[in-house]
């Protein structure tokens, strides 16, 4: 009992110590070089994680019942409409500070759109993907894999997301576990996004890209593209040497790594070649200029949206205060259905293709 | 003290411990009831008997057909069993083989003794046409779902096997009736999984089924304590000639018209999908029917598909339910064979 009270107190008393001292360090600019307070992950999976493929052998199925097993999936995962879930949604009234859930989208390539003023800007087509609620965790249940230091307020829920329904078996049966309470197909891709307590959707509601509003600000996460082992002028920007001019072998290295005097060592976060890419980054402020209700695709502003064409990116509400919306916004989701929808909705500053020339006026 | 069978905790308290009635169960195979022990010793005495009454050795020819060669082997007469031709042949026939065909028409287990010469095949549950062979699966699936029933109860639950209908793989499941006195109990999850795995257990120990065919005054001797197969047995051998068969897998000993599977480590994956009470008149406590699902070690199926076949086993088999006027035709020993 004793022996458990020290280290209560002496963790508490760390915890004073940590907190003082993040205020006393020096933060560079770049995201790596950032004096961390929490420091560098270790693998921790979340909740939910399980093995997901199953080595599949040749099964023993005759065509005709795959035929079957085929009819079985459709009947059970599409040949379904949930209605009770719309009543139950419109209840809840949108403030400001309210967070709602984000999507899973997959980035499908950059087009440009010209605003009324004459102005080209590059879009990025995020498609969202048939997003389902699996699970929602209440926020005194949720429990991170990684915790973070320091005290949250307004502690959020989380909303588990799935995209991509699957074969279910192609998957670990613990795998197709995960998503038997909610009725839902077993998904490739899963999701947390952290969502106030109103914000929470019953697990098996479909979302769509009408979630988002055009002209709304939305930040983007992916995983940037690998580019493996960089050198220093491709990974830092670092401007190199001449190519000429009696530069003896230094053309596109480092150059110095530090001075002397007392401290007279390489520092930890200085700047060298090293692997490049793989990490998820995050994107914030973007505009959407455009939706396109058929394909469920969202034009985003920008063409630096990490990750390769095809990948999987989660957008979500711009946490940047400025950007923030507001208006109202479907809350906790688009419900819809009864009106007719055009097939693109365009910000009122774009340029609509079938609209009449810009012309200037000199 | 009492280390014997507290092997299955009440309904509600299930979920106290799997790994707690698991060490027991461990401990508890070396003691098994008095009244297991009494039946082993029969059929133990009786098979000795039997085979000191064989006398002088004689010899019959045994004509093998394969699918692709042929071959002659010269074995004793009412001693040798088709399990031992078929070790003569290979390990890989001698494993896979389910059941043996004499003839082309008689299906033969594969642990009773030869009684005549005769062709022979040995049928696996590969061939193109495997009903024979799916049928004696399911026989064999009811008949261990039967021991494993009679071995998983606690002590002050009364458990009597009264029997099985034919097997029918097209309804879904296979099926034992067991009388347990238990009023209204419904299976929670976690006890199928616990039959399930006892099962399966079970059935890993590779015990290889043995045959043996008895007097009706052996058989009512054999099973003087349980009611219902007492007064079924001179129902069944009015149909069988005077004659019982018995089949023994471990230690359980059980009656059945037809030939069963050479080895319990032929079941792949089981399960025990439901045990439903049944509307009877019969007396002494309700009869449960235990309904289950297996597939052949050799068959791999994914688990989506699986778990179809679970939900299915999972309803009522429409299998004959027992009643207090009842005929065995179905448990009746005619060795013939019948789709």
């Amino acid at each position: 009992m004793a022996f458990a009270l020290s280290t209560v107190v002496a963790r508490s008393g760390l915890k004073v110590l940590e907190e003082k001292l993040s205020t006393l360090t020096i933060s560079c600019g770049s995201v790596r070089e950032k004096h961390k307070l929490n420091p560098k992950p270790r693998l921790r999976n979340p909740t939910w994680f399980t093995q997901k493929h199953r080595v599949s052998k040749d099964d023993v199925v005759t065509i005709e019942n795959q035929e079957f097993l085929k009819e079985v999936v459709q009947d059970r995962f599409f040949n379904k409409t949930n209605d009770e879930s719309k009543e139950s949604l419109q209840n809840v009234i949108w403030r400001p500070n309210l967070q709602r859930t984000g999507l899973i989208a997959r980035k499908i390539g950059i087009y440009p759109l010209w605003l009324k003023n004459g102005k080209k800007i590059s879009t990025t087509l995020l498609q969202v993907l048939d997003n389902h609620v699996i699970k929602y965790y209440p926020p005194e249940t949720y429990d991170p894999p990684r915790k973070r230091v320091g005290k949250i307020y307004n502690k959020k829920g989380c909303l588990l997301l799935g995209a991509e329904g699957a074969d279910p078996s192609t998957f670990t049966r613990e795998y197709c576990g995960i998503f038997k309470n909610s009725g839902v197909i077993p998904k490739k891709t899963l999701a947390r996004f952290f969502v106030s307590p109103d914000a929470a959707l019953p697990p098996g509601t479909l979302l769509t890209a009408l979630h988002f509003q055009v002209g709304n600000f939305v930040d983007v996460r992916g995983l940037t593209i690998d580019r493996g082992f960089q050198g220093v002028m491709k990974r830092h920007g670092f401007k190199g040497m001449p190519a000429s001019h009696g530069v003896t072998k230094t053309h596109r290295r480092g150059g110095n790594i530090g001075g002397g005097g007392e401290k007279g060592r390489v520092w930890p976060g200085t700047k060298m070649p090293g692997h490049m890419g793989n990490r998820y980054r995050i994107l914030k402020g973007l505009k959407v200029w455009r939706i396109n209700t058929k394909y469920n695709v969202l034009y985003v502003s920008g063409q630096n949206i990490p990750g390769a064409t095809n990948s999987i990116v989660y957008v979500y509400d711009s946490k940047i205060i400025t950007k923030r919306p507001t208006e109202l916004v479907p809350f906790p989701t688009y419900i819809g259905g009864e009106e007719e929808l055009p097939e693109n909705i365009y910000d009122k500053e774009v340029h609509e293709f079938g609209e009449p020339t810009i012309v200037f006026n000199e | 003290m009492n280390t014997v069978n507290v092997f299955f905790a009440k309904p509600t308290l299930l979920s106290a411990g799997y790994r707690a009635t698991i060490a027991i169960y461990k401990r508890l195979s070396s003691s098994l009831s008095e009244e297991i022990r009494r039946q082993n010793n029969i059929f133990d005495n009786e098979q000795k008997k039997q085979e000191e009454s064989i006398g002088r050795v004689e010899k019959i020819e045994i004509e093998y057909e394969g699918p692709s060669d042929k071959a002659t082997l010269v074995m004793n007469k009412n001693i040798s069993t088709p399990f031992d031709c078929a070790k003569h042949l290979g390990e890989t026939i001698a494993d896979r083989s389910a059941v043996a065909l004499l003839n082309n028409d008689t299906l033969w287990h594969m642990h009773k003794p030869l009684p005549d010469s005769c062709k022979l095949q040995f049928l696996h549950y590969n061939i193109p046409q495997p009903a024979l062979v799916n049928k004696i699966f399911w026989r064999t699936c009811s008949f261990l779902l039967g021991a494993v029933a009679n071995s998983a109860f606690k002590d002050d639950v009364k458990v009597q096997l009264h029997s099985f209908p034919s097997p029918n793989v097209r309804s879904g499941s296979f099926v034992y009736d067991v009388q347990v006195t238990l009023e209204d109990w419904r299976p929670t999850q976690n006890e199928l999984k616990v039959l399930s795995i006892e099962m399966i257990k079970f059935c890993q120990q590779g015990h290889a089924i043995q045959c043996m065919d008895v007097s009706t005054d052996l058989a009512l001797d054999l099973f003087r304590n349980n009611a219902h197969k007492y007064q079924q047995i001179p129902d069944i051998a009015a149909h069988n000639n005077g004659k019982i068969t018995l089949f023994r897998a471990g230690h359980h000993i059980d009656i059945s018209r037809g030939p069963m599977v050479t080895n319990t480590n032929h079941l792949g994956r089981i399960t025990v999908a439901n045990v439903i009470k049944l509307d009877t008149d019969i007396p002494g406590g309700p009869i449960y029917r235990f309904q289950g699902v297996a597939l052949p070690r050799n068959i791999i199926l994914n688990h989506f598909a699986y778990s179809l076949l679970e939900e299915r086993a999972r309803e009522l088999n429409p299998g004959r339910i027992p009643g207090s006027q009842e005929n065995f035709e179905d448990n009746s020993f005619v060795a013939q064979v019948t789709v």
